[in-house]
């Protein structure tokens, strides 16, 4: 089978990549870049008039003295030169790369082989990481400034309370692609890789827990999953058979409404011997849910308040469909990945319970059909091993090593010592927000923190860590107290540059693979949603949500 | 009735729409002369039906995929088989087409195929009624079709 197409699509988006990286080192996108970042622009313009009106000074003072004038240093690189360099770089990277291989695409004869499947795929993995640089670079900020242009009309922030960040814009544009334009043929076998994209942020994911973090997150997750995956799986096969479903259509769905949405109820059709129908309407109803889900649950938990641990263990169990729970936590959490971090070790939890359900349901099943053909158990085992999750466990064993980064990174070892040098500590400027915002918290623990944040100057703990985060978040628009959070955050932990660098490639892993797996949720699939597994779904998904909602907000604490 | 279709394309894929679509077609034709091309479509929305799946591996896809296969043609082989015995017992030629993608294009597309004399079509599922969201885009047909249209009732 030849897999590749001669199309210069691919040539085309490595070009444009090149481009945007040239017109951004040369400054030419300056305009363009300043109104989609107008806070980093305009501290850049201040830096820039700073650094003139000293060099000025300087020169006039030493004119006046009669030495010659002083060599001019250069520039600190502002924020915004960050930002702009960060896009050149990954642009000129990329842009390389595509532009190369769309030649070779376009010279190398088709004829059968491992050269032709990889030049079939490369185009396709070109398609979302382009429009995925292109949401993230310019759609992204733009949606942000449009939410804040229209909160004085609409008296809110469209885009932060709808969640339209980079995340969810890749997703709808992605169902957008597919649904009305359709993914170009020359696109269609790379479009499929985007879950090797999300596996791979998975695995790089191991590099952010620390010991104590994965044992307590994990065992959480164990206690939580356990109890909802399970319940919801007993509530499906104690009903579907009392509203008359059959066996196939009963074992399909808990699979889905329990454990991980499509891919389990994929995991669990054949063993059940699912007819089509039972396919249709369970897959529907588990894509009409976690698209709902989706936008929902980050909306949910921004008006209830709730942090990062909170959120991501509520998502983690109460929404039905796995994908969608990486694009709930990011959306809820964008910009810090937090959020997924503790989302996604529930998400390998329900991976982990995989293989025991399809087990359960196959038992079942074989049970109460008549004729039905034995399943081999062990190697339905074997099998429904998700072995992406031995990455995870080997990063998080070399991280925990310290191959990554020295072990006193992931405690935040800066908290108790006294190692903060007095340029870390806060500034006066940052106590005066902060004493400001004093009057502003109504909880006790949030008062308290920020009392202490404001005797010691820095962090003394996580848990005060975890408390501010919810100060800053209510902060909102009061940049000065989100300023003091951060850089006292920023003392306390001391990131290391890898970690850094594995905090970035991770959110850009999901936000790729996010965007490419919009691009297989089609509206016809889930038109599909019907019959009992709708009402079934629906009402079992319904009890699963509010029901991991009520116990996370009254027994998970945020920290963990 | 003078008019007798040499060839009548049946668009029919067993629901209730579809049996009044083969009554209506069997009104229509004339043993020994009309043959019936029946046409049954597998919905293009099966492309679709591995969704958003990211977890699993190859192995477990590539089950999912044959195992759904097998589903679809088991139902379409006995569809198939179905309407070509009735068409047996009424002493008409059968001939059976299973296509897979949009349901009017693929009409469309046999239809030029076949040149039929009349194409006979069950009516819209009426709303609320359970079964697969894949229906015929009649608008399409009126456009495309040189054919007379004959919709059940």
């Amino acid at each position: 089978m030849i897999y590749s197409h001669k199309s210069p699509a691919l040539l085309i988006i490595g070009i444009l990549m090149l481009m945007w990286g040239w017109l951004n080192n040369a400054g030419s996108l300056d305009g363009m870049q300043g109104w989609l970042h107008p806070g980093a622009y305009k501290e850049h313009k201040q830096a820039v008039e700073k650094h003139a009106a000293d060099a000025k000074a300087a020169a006039e003072k030493a004119a006046a003295e009669g030495k010659p004038a002083p060599e001019a240093k250069p520039m600190k690189p502002s924020k915004f030169d960050g930002t702009k360099a960060e896009q050149a770089q990954l642009a000129y990277i990329l842009g390389g790369l595509f532009a190369a291989v769309g030649v070779l695409v376009l010279v190398i004869p088709k004829k059968e082989g491992h050269l032709d499947y990889y030049a079939g795929v490369v185009p396709g993995m070109a398609f979302i990481v382009g429009i995925a640089c292109a949401v993230r670079w310019i759609l992204d900020p733009m949606f942000a400034n449009w939410g804040k242009a229209a909160q004085p009309t609409l008296g809110w922030d469209f885009a932060r309370i709808m969640n339209l960040n980079y995340i969810i814009l890749g997703i709808v544009l992605g169902m957008i692609i597919v649904n009305v334009f359709r993914i170009p043929a020359w696109a269609n076998n790379g479009v499929r890789t985007a879950r090797l994209f999300l596996k791979t942020g998975v695995v790089l994911l191991g590099t952010l827990y620390s010991a104590a973090e994965l044992a307590q997150l994990g065992a959480l997750s164990v206690v939580m999953i356990g109890f909802f995956v399970l319940g919801s799986v007993w509530l499906v096969l104690l009903w579907g058979p009392r509203m008359g479903a059959s066996n196939s259509m009963t074992g399909c769905s808990p699979s889905g409404v329990g454990v991980c949405g499509v891919s389990a109820a994929v995991a669990a059709s054949p063993v059940v011997n699912a007819k089509a129908v039972d396919i249709a309407f369970t897959l529907g109803t588990i894509l009409l849910w976690g698209v709902l889900c989706m936008f929902t649950f980050p909306t949910i938990g921004q008006l209830l308040g709730m942090g990062p641990v909170q959120f991501g263990a509520w998502a983690g169990t109460g929404i039905l469909n796995s994908a969608q729970v990486a694009g709930a936590a990011l959306a809820f959490d964008p910009h810090g990945i937090e959020t997924l971090k503790v989302a996604e070790i529930f998400n390998i939890t329900r991976v982990l319970f995989l293989p025991l359900i399809v087990v359960w349901l196959a038992a079942w099943y074989v049970k109460r059909e008549v004729g039905a053909q034995k399943v081999d158990l062990g190697k339905v085992l074997v099998a429904k091993f998700p072995v992406f999750v031995i990455g995870f466990l080997f990063m998080f064993l070399l991280s925990t090593m310290g191959v990554f980064a020295p072990s006193g990174h992931y405690q935040g070892k800066y908290f108790a010592h006294e190692q903060v040098k007095e340029d870390k500590l806060l500034k006066e400027k940052d106590l005066a927000a902060l004493q400001a915002m004093l009057p502003k918290v109504t909880k006790p623990e949030e008062t308290k923190a920020l009392q202490d944040l404001i005797a010691n100057r820095k962090l003394t703990s996580r848990e005060q860590d975890h408390v501010l985060k919810g100060v800053a978040k209510a902060a909102k628009d009061d940049k000065a107290v989100k300023d003091a959070i951060g850089n006292a955050n920023k003392a306390a932990w001391h990131d290391s540059k890898i970690i850094r660098a594995f905090r970035d490639w991770i959110a850009w892993l999901f936000a790729i693979g996010l965007t490419g797996l919009g691009m297989q949720i089609t509206v016809a699939s889930i038109k599909q949603a019907g019959g009992k597994p709708l009402i079934i779904g629906s009402v079992v998904g319904t009890i699963k949500a509010i029901g991991s909602l009520i116990v996370v907000l009254l027994f998970v604490k945020e920290f963990v | 009735m003078s008019f007798i279709p040499e060839t009548l394309l049946l668009a029919h894929h067993g629901t209730d729409g579809a049996k009044r679509a083969e009554a209506a077609a069997f009104a229509c034709a004339v043993a020994s002369r009309t043959r019936i091309v029946h046409l049954f479509v597998v919905p293009d929305f099966w492309a679709g039906m591995q969704g958003d799946d990211w977890l699993n591996n190859a192995w477990t896809r590539d089950a999912f995929a044959v195992h759904v296969e097998r589903q679809l043609d088991a139902e379409a082989t006995m569809e198939v088989d179905a309407l070509a015995a009735h068409c047996m017992a009424r002493g008409l030629t059968c001939n059976s087409l299973v296509r897979f993608g949009e349901p009017a294009e693929c009409l469309l597309a046999v239809a030029r195929e076949v040149q039929p004399d009349l194409v006979v079509i069950g009516p819209p599922r009426p709303k609320g009624t359970l079964g697969y969201r894949s229906r015929m885009d009649l608008e399409k047909l009126a456009r495309g079709l040189t054919a007379p249209l004959l919709i059940a009732r």
